[in-house]
């Protein structure tokens, strides 16, 4: 799945008919003044200015601000971007015109195991989340289409009432080919309202995840891809997946900040079942890692040594379960020149590493790590026959 | 017994490279069941009507490839399965017309990053024909003792190691490619081994889901209890929960769950890949999908590590019941043979070597040239003189003779477009003959008329001074035994004529004070054959040969200078003639003399 952000949410909605409100994405606050004296838009209406990151709680930290002229909303720019969020810098903010509105509404379009839901509720805002029996479902089966008697059953079931039914079910399906067409995972207007200038519904915010597996159809996905998390990327985070981008097979990377346990497991099934396994024992995650599909040495280098970095580790857990086809030699020949690199770097000191694995080449790779304790490295090396999480339950002692 | 995959299935594979490697790890299976291999055709249009070559023990298999399912079918009717290895873009379409095959019953996707609703698309399609669409990202299928789908199972030693040679007891289904080996392994060590192992796809909507194997299951007598290994995400589990508490099952369950990390990260935080999303309401959490199993009456260990003790108590429970019976191991296993490299890695062959290098080694990240890294030398200033000084004459040779060697390239690179080198590769250039085809032809031109007489002339002018003779008597010689000197005349210059050329090679090397020894002979011979006539002047060609042979380079090499240096112009020469898109050349009439004989009868045949 792939998280977009507001700005270009919005331009796919509006590119499949639906309303939204005038907006524009700035970088800095010039770049505003100078949109601000070509768009008649800005003068004439209130304006909402809001962070344009993959940050939650946004209205607690001050990085939304509503009701905002012209001039309010340039002097909020410059306020906003540049500011030090956690490992964030704002670089980017959305300003867009306030529609005044009284009542408030929610649609939704969502991929489910059989085909697409699409959800509305004549609450919207905060209200939906505490009235969740108020959302009405309309179920399709993948490859089918919805019917406007369909949409409007839907909208009345929702407590539509007289000329917004229909309004409010061609915005369903508006929604619905947006979805459909785009390959979005889900997608979310919450509130929808009624523009009082001209009665027309629009979508005040968007929430688009997108598939990115359906990238390869879409040429004019020209935007970044943002974090899921409540948080942007971090450096390291961006760099390995700069490599993850360039390799066959693939390298991921998340921190945790915080923990002092360090993830460096092969697989992605693997992965989590050591994550549990750390959790279940106590520990506290440092990141979440992750190598598989028989990447190049060079790239589990690259990780390794961005595992290596992270404050305050006391345990680097090299796990694995018994590899398909992921040459176990060559990849410990990464992660061994990373650890060798860390080390002369000063780092890794009062750190354990823990291994355990199997797969093509495991004699030979095992022993290359079991070498390392000639260096002076404190590790720990485990095969096949040991199972495969106990190498957390020895690192955090409870075995 | 098994599910899915068995004695019986025949497997066309749709792809290219990916497909012939996996193909190949099924002939390993195949070899060690002692069955014939399950592969009978691969579908991949760029290279229909050839063969992949697939190694079966120590022979190979040639295995069609045709352009369609549909003629792959008609060619061999007991085609039944289908593996797709296409690319992500097009994996659908491939996925669809194996479903759209009357003789295709399954279809196992392998290919990974499918788009969801692609996935979903495939996975409908084949419900409503009443056929398995198994994946997409899906590792592999294998039946103990009968048959392997994919890759999964891993390397030969791994499938011996987890007795997949024959049948167990236990089912598996798993969302995690990598874990598949790794709960394989535990069922061969902890219990008897399995029936049927599927990797369903680690994707958030696969094209099949645990119930739908878990009634195969249920439906197979041989298979007493079933593993289910999820990822993070979905409602997979809870929906196999709900089938096993449904009704009393005649296959005991036991489940991992994973993801409980996501409860104690911070909020919002969540990771893993496609698999990983978050139901509405709790639904997908491993608490919930823990909880739900244990409530249907599964088996559910606390963690990973607890999976092997469970599904040994659930062995000992199995066979306490008589419901199995213990295994008796067969005596002797095939050994797949190794391959020579494989054996010469492990020492156990020593392999007499074809043909002997002593002057270039490319095994490394980069080429060395007698020894030395070529970013190296480039890093520290050498040049090509000193690369052809190591590879034609092992050593790293000074500044200054490089020096020389360069002045000799650069004066010798071209003669335009007359001499025959250069005609010859015009000439077929105008033909529509490609670049070193070309080349070749002009370069089959130096003989002894057209530059090919710098070995000759570096030899005999060698020869003379390395037996102090003296130019009368070098003459003399030479007349008798081998005729005029090589490196000596010019078509069209004389000594009123000199060659620019030549004068310059002279005269920088005389500049710097070295020893010259053939050259100086060279210019002794000058003296006397141009008195002779004025034509016989020391040429490029002998020049170009005392020099080399004064800075030590071997006779033999001599030539090479000159066919190294005129390949440059050659090659200007073809993409000149390219760039100008010159047309075929016809000789002229008038260019040739017909001395053949006039036009006459033909006399009656005898």
């Amino acid at each position: 799945m792939a998280k977009v952000l507001e700005g270009p949410g919005m331009g796919l909605m509006k590119k499949w008919g639906i309303h939204v409100p005038n907006y524009v994405v700035v970088t800095s606050a010039d770049e505003f003044t100078k949109l601000g004296q070509a768009n008649d838009w800005m003068k004439a209406s209130k304006l909402v200015a809001k962070a344009h990151e993959a940050l939650g709680s946004r209205f607690k930290l001050g990085l939304v601000k509503v009701g905002l002229d012209l001039n309010g909303a340039i002097a909020a720019t410059k306020e906003m971007i540049g500011r030090q969020v956690g490992s964030i810098t704002v670089a980017q903010v959305i300003v867009s015109e306030m529609v005044p509105h009284k009542e408030e509404y929610y649609c939704a379009v969502k991929s489910t195991r059989e085909g697409t839901e699409i959800l509305v509720a004549n609450c919207g805002g905060i209200e939906v989340e505490s009235n969740w029996e108020r959302v009405k479902r309309l179920c399709l089966d993948v490859g089918q289409q919805p019917t406007a008697e369909g949409l409007e059953k839907l909208a009345k079931e929702a407590g539509f009432t007289g000329a917004l039914t229909k309004k409010m079910a061609e915005f369903a399906g508006k929604m619905f080919t947006c979805f459909d067409s785009e390959d979005a995972q889900y997608l979310e207007v919450n509130p929808v309202v009624t523009r009082e200038s001209d009665g027309q519904l629009v979508a005040l915010d968007a929430v688009t995840l997108l598939d990115g597996d359906a990238k390869f159809r879409h040429p004019d996905w020209n935007f970044a891809f943002a974090a899921e998390f409540g948080r942007a990327y971090s450096k390291d985070e961006v760099e390995v997946m700069a490599v993850d981008s360039k390799i066959k097979g693939s390298v991921k990377f998340i921190e945790i900040p915080g923990g002092d346990t360090a993830m460096l497991p092969a697989g992605g099934g693997a992965s989590v079942y050591y994550s549990d396994a750390v959790v279940a024992r106590g520990g506290k995650l440092a990141n979440y890692a992750e190598y598989s599909g028989d990447p190049p040495d060079w790239a589990v280098e690259v990780l390794t040594e961005k595992v290596c970095s992270l404050p305050g580790i006391k345990n680097i857990i090299v796990g694995g379960a018994i590899a398909n086809f992921t040459d176990v030699k060559k990849t410990f020949g990464g992660i061994i020149n990373g650890f060798r690199k860390a080390k002369a770097g000063g780092k890794l000191k009062g750190v354990k590493i823990w291994v355990r694995r199997g797969g093509p080449r495991e004699k030979e790779g095992l022993d290359a790590m079991r070498a390392l304790m000639d260096e002076g490295f404190d590790i720990n090396v485990f095969d096949r026959n040991t199972p495969l999480t106990d190498i957390v339950d020895k690192a955090l002692q409870t075995k | 017994m098994s599910i899915l995959a068995n004695k019986d299935t025949r497997v066309v594979i749709q792809g290219g490279q990916a497909g012939v490697n996996a193909a190949r790890r099924m002939a390993e299976f195949c070899y060690l069941i002692k069955r014939p291999l399950n592969v009978e055709a691969f579908v991949y249009p760029p290279d229909a009507g050839k063969t992949n070559e697939i190694p079966y023990g120590s022979g190979l298999i040639a295995i069609p490839i045709y352009k369609s399912i549909a003629e792959a079918t008609k060619h061999h009717p007991s085609l039944n399965t289908s593996l797709v290895y296409i690319g992500a873009d097009r994996a659908m379409k491939g996925g669809m017309e194996a479903l759209d095959d009357a003789h295709i019953k399954v279809v196992s996707m392998i290919t990974e990053g499918v788009p969801e609703k692609d996935a979903k698309l495939l996975g409908a399609h084949a419900r409503k024909l009443g056929k398995v669409f198994n994946g997409p990202s899906s590792i592999g299928i294998i039946s103990a003792g009968a048959c392997r789908l994919g890759v999964i199972g891993g390397a030969f030693d791994n499938l011996v190691l987890s007795k997949l040679y024959r049948e167990g007891s236990f089912g598996v289904i798993t969302k995690s490619g990598g874990l598949s080996n790794e709960i394989i392994w535990i069922c061969s060590q902890f219990a008897d081994g399995i029936t049927t192992a599927i990797g369903i796809g680690g994707d958030a909507y696969p094209g099949t889901d645990y119930v739908s194997y878990l009634e195969m299951f249920e439906n197979d007598p041989q298979t007493k209890a079933v593993v289910i290994v999820g990822e993070m995400g979905g409602d997979l589990e809870e929906r196999a929960a709900e089938w096993y508490g449904a009704k009393k099952r005649r296959v005991k369950l036991i489940g991992v769950v994973s993801g409980f990390c996501q409860e104690s990260l911070p909020k919002g935080m969540k990771f893993g890949h496609a698999g990983a999303k978050e139901g509405m309401k709790g639904e997908g959490s491993a608490r919930s999908k823990s909880d739900a199993l244990k409530k249907a009456g599964a088996l559910v260990p606390p963690t990973f590590g607890a999976l092997g003790p469970a599904i040994k108590e659930t062995y000992e429970g199995l066979l306490k019941s008589g419901q199995v019976k213990p295994v008796v191991e067969p005596a002797s296993l095939p050994k797949l043979p190794k391959s020579i490299e494989e054996a010469m890695k492990a020492d156990e062959v020593m392999v007499p070597p074809l043909i002997r290098t002593t002057i270039s080694d490319d095994r490394g990240d980069e080429p060395c040239y007698d020894g030395y890294p070529a970013s190296e030398l480039i890093n520290k200033g050498y040049e090509i003189p000193h690369v052809i000084g190591l590879l034609w004459d092992k050593r790293l040779i000074s500044k200054q003779e490089a020096e020389i060697i360069k002045r000799i390239m650069m004066l010798s690179a071209d003669h335009g477009p007359c001499v025959s080198g250069a005609y010859a590769t015009i000439l077929a250039a105008c033909a529509g003959i490609g670049l070193s085809q070309a080349v070749a032809a002009g370069l089959i031109m130096i003989g002894p008329r057209f530059g090919g007489a710098v070995t000759d002339a570096g030899r005999f002018f060698k020869y003379a001074v390395d037996n102090k003779m003296a130019v009368d008597e070098f003459l003399a010689y030479m007349k008798k035994n081998h005729g005029p000197v090589p490196g000596i005349g010019h078509r069209v210059k004389s000594l009123r004529n000199p060659d620019k050329r030549v004068k310059e090679l002279v005269g920088y090397v005389k500049s710097l004070n070295i020893k010259t020894p053939c050259l100086d002979f060279a210019l002794e011979v000058e003296k006397v054959t141009a008195v002779k006539k004025d034509n016989l002047i020391l040429n490029v060609d002998g020049t170009m040969a005392a020099v080399l042979v004064d800075i030590g380079f071997p006779v033999d090499s001599l030539n090479g200078f000159f066919i190294l240096s005129r390949t440059i112009g050659l090659i200007g020469h073809w993409v000149d003639q390219k760039r100008q898109d010159s047309r075929l050349i016809r000789l002229f009439d008038y260019l040739v003399n017909y001395a053949a004989p006039k036009r006459r009868e033909v006399p009656p045949l005898k």
